[in-house]
């Protein structure tokens, strides 16, 4: 499970997040804290992998850790 | 060049937020010379040089950022 900060300031953003990572097969489970800004994924992809995916909705994205 | 306009809607934005990082990402694309998006009317109208960048391309970006995004209507401005 990796951990991702991203700056989120409402629905719609944390709703564009999920879609890109829904879309891909490798993810299992997503997870999103909007009031700490936190992103969770469950995934067998390498954190790099999925940090370009969320950096691609065009918002602010660091990696955490694994969760 | 010769600029084209394309018209996309775009479904999933909520707030400002979304609609200036759809603007700064579809910006940034090579050959794209402005955008403007309505959050009301949930549209981009997108004036590119066709010579760098397709509206498909364009299209793409946006679904890719996260939003559902089609293809309305395109013209010369």
């Amino acid at each position: 499970k990796h951990e991702f900060e991203v700056e989120m300031t409402c629905g719609g953003c944390s709703g564009a997040v999920e879609r890109v990572l829904k879309r891909r097969e490798d993810v299992k489970d997503i997870a999103i804290d909007m009031e700490k800004q936190r992103v969770y994924v469950t995934s067998d992809a390498s954190a790099e992998d999925l940090l370009e995916v969320i950096k691609k909705t065009g918002k602010k994205t660091s990696y955490v850790g694994t969760a | 060049p010769e600029y084209k306009l394309v018209l996309i809607s775009i479904e999933g934005m909520t707030c400002n937020s979304c609609v200036k990082s759809i603007e700064g990402t579809v910006c940034d694309i090579a050959g794209v010379k402005s955008i403007k998006v309505s959050l009301e009317e949930k549209t981009g109208e997108i004036i590119f040089n066709p010579d760098l960048t397709g509206e498909n391309d364009l299209k793409d970006a946006v679904d890719d950022m996260g939003f559902e995004a089609a293809i309305k209507e395109h013209q010369k401005p």
